[in-house]
């Protein structure tokens, strides 16, 4: 038995240092990248042993236009997610809770959308914004699109988890004098927070890493970082110390935005609520 | 003040009616326990009187007030539930104070109430914990102390004990009917337990099918049970039922079954004389078998041991009669052998006679 659980371990452990690797081979590709000099990127006999320099992170701060480029990833990702938030969390209450005509098919349908791919929306979308609303070159577009994109999947989380509220609780409210908006936003809410934290997570990382539609709604003024990225690559140079350097740094705010955010994701938040 | 009436109250479920036309009336100040088994629509009388049920006709009087058309909030009434419902995300203290702190009171009219109630049920060490860091009990006494802490009118509990292990049950019975006493406040209580509806209740309400069965004081429904179910759902270990037939010997009302012949007193007599039908249902509590030779007018069975339960102060026996199981309590003193046959004497006073087909008693 001790023997069976020890290759066990092993093999266990085998598996999650592969799957390591896996993911955080391409960060250390790029971590290394952006170390080097343009000699030492295409040279095959230094892919480890190199001279490690700090010039392409230096010349990507000192570019001007990256603060601004940053700023409105900012803007775009943290208005979208909360706005995402809201509607998702308020749309998701009403399926579990209220009953009403069409309650399945909304909830089914909610999930369907999710399955168009964004590139699909590409054309539609640009055609649209940019003709018959004017929205195109603009950041409330792209942070309407992104909007539309996440709501159906955290309509689909968050029902998961307020499925998991025990009515109890909203019963309990009501008896001590809460109104419908009382209950939920002081009770139903703070009780799903993992949820929302992990929507947000969510919510938050597509709409910082999403390129298609942030190239063909943004102009020079409103681009987005993963947009500002792709022109170093140029028809005389592909600088990639410079990509590599950028990648490194914009991977910094969703890394800070998931520790804070999964701080919330404390499991058994319910634990105690009913029963024992 | 805050009698309760509940006037031909009607709960339907699409076609199905969980309570049919149930009248009620709790006076003020009255502890009343709804009783009954899974499914005889005591919980669901109960959240109609919070508000958290709608009445599908009828009428709830709060205090001489129509109520069915009120929010919970609006009814004077506070509420433990079952599951203690507390708010996972609030202290201890927080949970008590949050309809307060709704109402906006200030802060320190909540403190001072908070503390007091804390007190009373001595969860003050506690007030800083969240739910998840209490045990069950401690729970409980919280979600006690949420509805104490309102000051209503009003308290229900829908079966608060029936999560507690039993030994938490009886101390927390015991605190109830200690904290009744203190509060002049109308209770109503709803569980399945008889023990805790005979021990708390000033008015106990039995429940069967969505109609009330009978209601009354502990003693009245022990003693003068009004039918067959009454009886059976009282008591514990339950009353035995017999089919028997009536019939006359030497002038003296006998009724006799499978097994057993048995006088009845005379003022019985009286009551089923006119009676054409002779099939009953006979009712023999398992206190009734005294183990010790007939006097009097009792009569002599002669019962075999079949298996025998130690349960402390008594012994419960199964035996058997007329190819019947029945349940016999004795003191655990006896010393009991399976197979053995005792004699058992019973006083026909203690005789009850339900009617075979409507059960009810005669």
């Amino acid at each position: 038995m001790k023997e069976y659980s020890k290759t066990n371990t092993a093999v266990f452990y085998l598996i999650l240092i592969c799957l390591s690797l896996m993911s955080l081979g391409p960060i250390v590709l790029m971590l290394l990248t952006s170390l080097k000099l343009k000699v030492d990127i295409f040279n095959e006999v230094s892919t480890f042993i190199f001279m490690p320099t700090l010039k392409n992170y230096s010349s990507v701060l000192h570019d001007p236009s990256l603060m601004r480029y940053l700023g409105n990833s900012l803007y775009v990702g943290l208005i979208s997610t909360l706005l995402t938030l809201v509607m998702g969390c308020m749309a998701a209450y009403a399926i579990v809770r209220f009953r009403f005509m069409g309650r399945d098919a909304v909830s089914l349908t909610t999930l369907l959308m999710r399955m168009i791919p964004p590139a699909v929306l590409t054309v539609p979308v640009f055609a649209i914004w940019t003709f018959q609303y004017q929205l195109g070159n603009n950041l409330h577009g792209l942070i309407l699109v992104y909007v539309a994109i996440n709501l159906p999947f955290v309509i689909w989380i968050l029902q998961s988890f307020i499925e998991q509220v025990p009515i109890q609780l909203e019963e309990a409210a009501r008896v001590d004098g809460a109104n419908p908006f009382q209950v939920f936003f002081l009770v139903v809410l703070p009780v799903i927070k993992p949820g929302l934290a992990a929507a947000a997570i969510f919510t938050f990382r597509i709409a910082w890493n999403e390129f298609i539609l942030a190239l063909v709604l943004t102009n020079r003024a409103t681009r987005t970082t993963p947009v500002h990225i792709s022109l170093f690559l140029t028809e005389h140079n592909i600088d990639w110390g410079q990509i590599m350097a950028m990648g490194m740094l914009i991977a910094i705010p969703p890394i800070i935005f998931t520790f804070v955010a999964s701080k919330q994701i404390i499991t058994g938040m319910t634990a105690g609520a009913v029963k024992g | 003040m805050s009698e309760i009436i509940l006037e031909n109250v009607v709960k339907r479920y699409g076609n199905v009616a969980v309570i049919d036309g149930l009248n009620l009336t709790m006076e003020d100040n009255e502890f009343t326990v709804l009783v009954g088994p899974s499914g005889c629509g005591k919980s669901t009388t109960l959240r109609m009187i919070a508000g958290l049920e709608t009445v599908t006709s009828g009428e709830i009087y709060i205090g001489g007030k129509p109520v069915s058309h009120l929010e919970p909030k609006d009814r004077d009434i506070a509420m433990v539930f079952q599951d203690y419902a507390l708010y996972p995300h609030m202290n201890v203290a927080k949970n008590m104070s949050f309809a307060l702190r709704l109402a906006r009171q200030s802060k320190t009219e909540i403190d001072k109430r908070v503390k007091k109630v804390a007190e009373m049920l001595g969860i003050e060490p506690l007030l800083a914990r969240k739910p998840a860091q209490l045990s069950g009990g401690q729970r409980q006494r919280v979600a006690m102390g949420r509805a104490l802490v309102r000051d209503s009118g009003t308290f229900l509990f829908d079966e608060p004990l029936s999560n507690l292990d039993a030994k938490l049950r009886a101390q927390m019975r015991a605190e109830l009917a200690l904290m009744r006493q203190r509060l002049e406040k109308n209770m109503v209580y709803v569980t399945h337990d008889q023990v805790e509806a005979m021990t708390l209740g000033d008015r106990i309400v039995v429940m069967h099918q969505g109609i009330i069965q009978q209601q009354g004081t502990a003693e009245e429904l022990y003693k003068k049970p009004v039918n067959k179910f009454v009886a059976g759902f009282l008591g514990s270990p339950p009353m035995n039922f017999f089919d028997g037939i009536l019939g006359e010997s030497e002038g003296q009302l006998m009724v006799s079954g499978d097994g057993f012949t048995l006088p009845l007193p005379d003022e019985v007599k009286a009551r089923i004389q006119a009676r054409s039908e002779k099939a009953v249902t006979v009712g023999i509590r398992p206190s009734a078998f005294l183990l010790s030779p007939a006097s009097g007018r009792q009569v002599q069975l002669e019962l075999p041991i079949i298996l025998s339960e130690y349960i402390g102060s008594q012994s419960v026996i199964v035996s058997n009669l007329g190819g019947q199981q029945i349940l016999i309590e004795v003191g655990s003193d006896t010393p009991l052998t399976a197979n053995e046959v005792l004699s058992f004497a019973i006083d026909p006073e203690s005789i009850y006679l339900f009617d075979a087909e409507a059960e009810v008693a005669l």
